[in-house]
């Protein structure tokens, strides 16, 4: 019963959860919220902004799981997005080699760098597997908006992030 | 590393259509789904204030026109129930598959595509409507896409600008103008005047009770000429001629195009306002004749490669709300007991 609870306490089964909430603002509210006729990604974003805020490790497991849960919901192959995903969170996880002592803007800014990295990655991975039709223009006018989105949701996901998966809840 | 590996096999696994995706993305929706219901009730105000505040103009000028348009359109309406009923009284004299034979279901979109690169819509009827996969979906312009995932009470339909969207369709290439006209009066019979203008011959105008084998009903004759009951037909020059080619998506932001055209002589060149419709046959998955748009751009190509159509859909798939699933599905298809 006490390793029940412990798994239930564990840090994993609060990333599920979350992710699961997240994937369901994605499925309704940001599918109709549309601004500049580009959806924003959240999952991707969250994804990003744990690899900012814990780490290139933490960050391609939570983009894998994210990832595998986004591309449930989608007819696109199963293990594209989490691919993308855990990609791009890598990405901003290597904040740290580049910036000594990030800060919190630093950690943004990698945020919409990386989100916007990975929104342009996810046609050319449909690419290599043979799903073209993606890659034209347009994809950068779609990683601009998500950048400034990912700019203006960062202050809320990072905190988000650093709650979500902390070691242990303090008691 | 390992995580790289997971996914690759993953996109593997379903790529080659395994079974084990297809039930993990199963399990996964019975599970998800709930959430998700109880999010879009929850969040249903917002996407409502978001549309209020930022197409509130729209809707109003959209408002205006359409009820301009509908005031214009009452009376060519007239005209083209009384021209779709004779086509298709036609068509079953002659054995012909019609889109009036085929049972539909009525759907309501309740999701778009969650991603950007992908051009899909959610609807909430599913197999206990009938719906089965590549089933036609329309409104009421015209073609929008076809089912590809089904579930018990919903299904995913892919839009016809997905860049994977591919249907056999035809091209209608017409005489240069043509008119319809519909003049009703009480004492006077229903006339429909089609005018073709060809280059260089006149059409042959031929009243109906003149022509052999016909003998018109009782026939009240107006006092004034005006509404002479005339039947125009086009000499054979002038008829339609049909060309077929393939459509395909080519995503959000660019328009559909038509490829494999052939560059025969009879056919002609086309011209741009050219009608699109589905063509049919054993192995496509719509029926023939669903209107699907117009050529909006030549693109010629040297060789034997033919020209490039760009085509201007009739259907505004940015503004879906009520659509219609043809359950039809190709003779090929079709499991005999």
């Amino acid at each position: 019963m006490s390793r029940l609870l412990a798994i239930a306490a564990s840090r994993w089964t609060r990333l599920m959860l979350l992710a699961l909430i997240l994937l369901s603002l994605q499925t309704t509210v940001l599918s109709d919220l549309r601004p500049f006729g580009v959806m924003v990604p959240l999952m991707l974003l969250f994804a990003v902004a744990v690899g900012a805020v814990h780490g290139s490790e933490i960050g391609a497991i939570t983009g894998m799981v994210v990832g595998v849960m986004y591309d449930c919901v989608l007819t696109s192959p199963l293990g594209l997005s989490s691919l993308v995903f855990a990609a791009a969170a890598i990405g901003a996880g290597l904040l740290p080699y580049f910036v000594r002592e990030p800060t919190w803007w630093s950690r943004l800014i990698a945020v919409a760098t990386f989100a916007a990295i990975g929104e342009m990655l996810n046609p050319v991975a449909q690419g290599i597997i043979g799903l073209s039709g993606w890659l034209h223009p347009r994809i950068f006018v779609i990683g601009f908006v998500v950048a400034v989105m990912a700019g203006l949701t960062a202050p809320i996901l990072m905190p988000l992030s650093r709650w979500t998966l902390r070691e242990s809840v303090s008691r | 590393m390992l995580l790289a590996l997971t996914s690759i096999i993953l996109l593997t696994l379903d790529l080659q259509g395994s079974s084990a995706t297809s039930t993990v993305r199963t399990v996964f929706g019975v599970v998800f789904r709930p959430i998700e219901s109880v999010t879009r009730v929850i969040t249903r105000p917002l996407s409502n204030s978001w549309y209020g505040i930022t197409h509130y103009d729209d809707v109003d000028t959209q408002n205006q026109l359409l009820r301009e348009k509908i005031a214009q359109q009452e009376g060519a309406a007239v005209a083209a129930a009384a021209s779709v009923r004779l086509s298709q009284e036609l068509l079953a004299l002659n054995g012909l598959p019609t889109l009036a034979g085929i049972n539909s279901v009525t759907a309501q979109v309740i999701g778009d595509s969650p991603s950007n690169y992908l051009q899909s819509i959610e609807i909430n009827q599913g197999s206990e409507s009938g719906i089965n996969i590549g089933m036609p979906v329309l409104n009421a312009a015209g073609l929008v896409g076809r089912v590809t995932r089904v579930f018990a009470d919903r299904a995913v339909v892919m839009l016809i600008t997905d860049p994977e969207y591919a249907l056999s369709v035809k091209v209608v290439s017409t005489p240069r103008s043509v008119t319809a006209t519909t003049i009703a009066n009480e004492q006077s019979a229903t006339t429909v005047t089609v005018e073709p203008i060809p280059d260089t011959t006149v059409a042959t105008t031929v009243p109906v009770a003149t022509i052999p084998g016909f003998t018109p009903g009782a026939t009240t004759v107006p006092a004034t000429p005006v509404g002479v009951t005339t039947l125009t037909i086009p000499i054979s020059g002038t008829l339609a001629i049909r060309e077929t080619g393939i459509l395909e998506g080519q995503g959000s932001s660019r328009p559909p195009t038509v490829r494999f055209i052939s560059t025969d002589q009879r056919f002609g060149a086309i011209e741009v306002g050219a009608p699109i419709v589905s063509s049919g046959g054993s192995m496509s998955l719509a029926p023939p004749d669903i209107v699907i748009g117009v050529v909006s751009r030549v693109v010629p190509r040297l060789g034997t490669a033919g020209p490039l159509l760009e085509i201007k859909l009739v259907a505004d798939l940015s503004n879906l709300s009520f659509l219609r699933i043809l359950l039809y599905q190709p003779i090929t298809e079709r499991v005999t007991p």
